[in-house]
């Protein structure tokens, strides 16, 4: 069943063009940033690519782009109105919707991550398979609970417009190193980029605390689409 | 099939005040304009809206239920599609979804005569096409039991509003219950069984035929004949009893009088005085408005004739209690 509801926002999200054009104009703005980054002769461009563009702004957006591509620019509810229409539980459509967007902004984080790593390589950074691990475990992290947390977003108002106000909410508190930063996958994702984490919290607490974002996340979205 | 007991809903700006209904298998209308709540209730059939009070039945089971919704299909006056398919990959997840075995979808959609459409994108179908769609999914289905149509009629492709009543009788006839809600006392008379008139959120009256209610409205029942010489009939027309009123038209007389049927057989008699030829002899339907009096009007007659029956039989007793015991 799983398979069968995924089928209208797997569409919605491989066939609509703008989704595809952000997905991959996005991308691409990863990439000139990495390729920028290397150009630049930095030791350590990997890391200043990951965490001066790719964290705080191409993994945020990209999610966004794919989580407006799932549901179409419309609410989570209503995305799922044609699935509810043929006789499906209207929580399960939006379930399956909120699985495909955390699991393409999974991939799609971890993939890019990883490109981000590899082209901007620098001397003074880890060795490259490793370092490419790393990225795209920071990046698989990060993703899932973008892609969770816009979905939330799109359970708000009529048109989806919760993801613009979480959107907006992550880059103001997600900022600085302040327990603000705790609430949003922003601060968290900066830490396991290796930059200053909010409240000196530990690593692996950032990892689990984005696993937790995804988990909460993507639960209270389908919950409101009851 | 569908029961209503004491509903009470809300859905801004429509509100519904305790609607009770029991519908079995065949074709109902719920006669309403927008506001009047025949969309609200549809949707309280079909899961997508949930009563404040009273208790909604479907299929012996909840709409909400799971195993109820995939044999449960509503289709409103703009349904929603998967935007990003084909029409063929649309019938075939609605078939996944539903559980029923996969068909053809030119097939399917030939039911209603839109065959062409099988390979369209979704996104490139017109409003009318899109309702087409949604009703040959809903029609060819194998699971589903209960139709629920907004405006059947109404911004639908012009191929399948020639079939559609065709098709939806034939639904009835296999046990669906189908159930639609509009404004169109003509589509209404056309398609339903049985009607229900509704008004502000509340049932005002209910008809088996809206032909019978015709001569309770406030003007009477009117006849139109399309015939061979209308001068003729109108002037027989005008010298029969029964008649009030006699238009002609072009190609067409409009008569009006105060009981349907005596209103038919004075056609009758006119029609063989005059020797006229006849295209078309039709009862014309009333006007919502004329419907919900009539409706109306039949309820104070029921009311009358009891009341008239309970007095008698008051007088009866007191009459024989009056009698002298012997």
């Amino acid at each position: 069943m799983i398979a069968t509801l995924a089928r209208a926002p797997m569409a919605r999200l491989l066939r609509d063009p703008r989704a595809r054009l952000a997905m991959v104009g996005w991308s691409a703005v990863a990439v000139a940033f990495a390729i920028a980054s290397r150009w630049r002769g930095s030791s350590h461009a990997a890391d200043h690519a990951l965490l001066d563009a790719y964290g705080p702004l191409v993994l945020p957006l990209l999610a966004y782009a794919i989580a407006g591509g799932v549901v179409g620019a419309r609410s989570l509810s209503r995305s799922g109105a044609p699935l509810v229409a043929f006789g499906a539980s209207p929580t399960r459509a939006a379930a399956v919707a909120v699985l495909v967007a955390v699991v393409a902004c999974t991939v799609g984080g971890a993939c890019l991550a990883a490109a981000v790593d590899i082209l901007a390589h620098g001397s003074a950074d880890p060795p490259l398979g490793r370092d490419a691990m790393a990225s795209a475990y920071a990046g698989g992290l990060g993703g899932a609970a973008y892609g969770a947390w816009f979905m939330l977003g799109a359970s708000f108002g009529k048109q989806g417009g919760g993801r613009l106000a979480l959107l907006v909410a992550d880059w103001m508190l997600g900022a600085g190193d302040g327990a603000a930063a705790l609430l949003t996958p922003r601060g968290h994702l900066r830490n396991l980029f290796g930059g200053p984490p909010p409240v000196d919290l530990p690593e692996r607490a950032s990892a689990a605390a984005l696993v937790a974002f995804a988990i909460a996340c993507a639960l209270l979205a389908a919950r409101r689409a009851r | 099939m569908i029961a209503l007991d004491g509903v009470a809903a809300r859905r801004a700006p429509l509100a519904l005040a305790s609607v009770s209904l029991t519908w079995g298998p065949g074709i109902h209308a719920l006669l309403g304009g927008p506001s009047d709540g025949g969309s609200l209730i549809l949707a309280l059939v079909a899961g997508a809206a949930r009563p404040r009070s009273g208790r909604v039945r479907v299929l012996d089971g909840e709409p909400t239920d799971l195993d109820v919704r995939g044999r449960v299909a509503l289709v409103p006056l703009q349904p929603a599609l998967p935007e990003a398919m084909t029409v063929t990959e649309v019938l075939a997840l609605a078939a996944a979804i539903r559980g029923e075995p996969q068909k053809d979808a030119a097939e399917r959609l030939g039911t209603l005569g839109v065959e062409a459409l099988a390979r369209r994108a979704v996104g490139t179908l017109s409003p009318g096409e899109g309702r087409a769609v949604a009703i040959a999914e809903a029609v060819t289905s194998s699971r589903v039991r209960v139709l629920l149509i907004e405006e059947p009629l109404v911004a639908l492709d012009p191929r399948a509003v020639t079939r559609l009543p065709e098709v939806l009788r034939a639904r009835s006839q296999e046990g669906w219950a189908v159930a639609i809600a509009t404004a169109s006392v003509r589509d209404a008379g056309e398609i339903a069984d049985d009607h229900v008139l509704l008004k502000a959120g509340a049932i005002v009256g209910r008809a088996t035929s809206l032909d019978a209610l015709a001569g309770f409205a406030p003007q009477g029942a009117f006849l139109r004949i399309l015939v061979s010489d209308p001068g003729a009939l109108a002037a027989a027309l005008a010298r029969e009893p029964g008649v009030e009123a006699v238009a002609r038209r072009a190609t067409a007389v409009v008569t009006r009088g105060r009981d349907a049927v005596e209103l038919a057989r004075a056609a009758g008699r006119a029609i063989l005085a005059t020797g006229v030829n006849v295209t078309e002899l039709r009862l014309q339907s009333p006007s919502l408005e004329e419907a919900r009096a009539a409706a109306a009007g039949v309820a104070a007659a029921t009311y009358e004739t009891a009341l008239e029956r309970t007095r008698a039989s008051v007088r009866s007793d007191r009459d024989a209690s009056e009698e002298p015991q012997l």
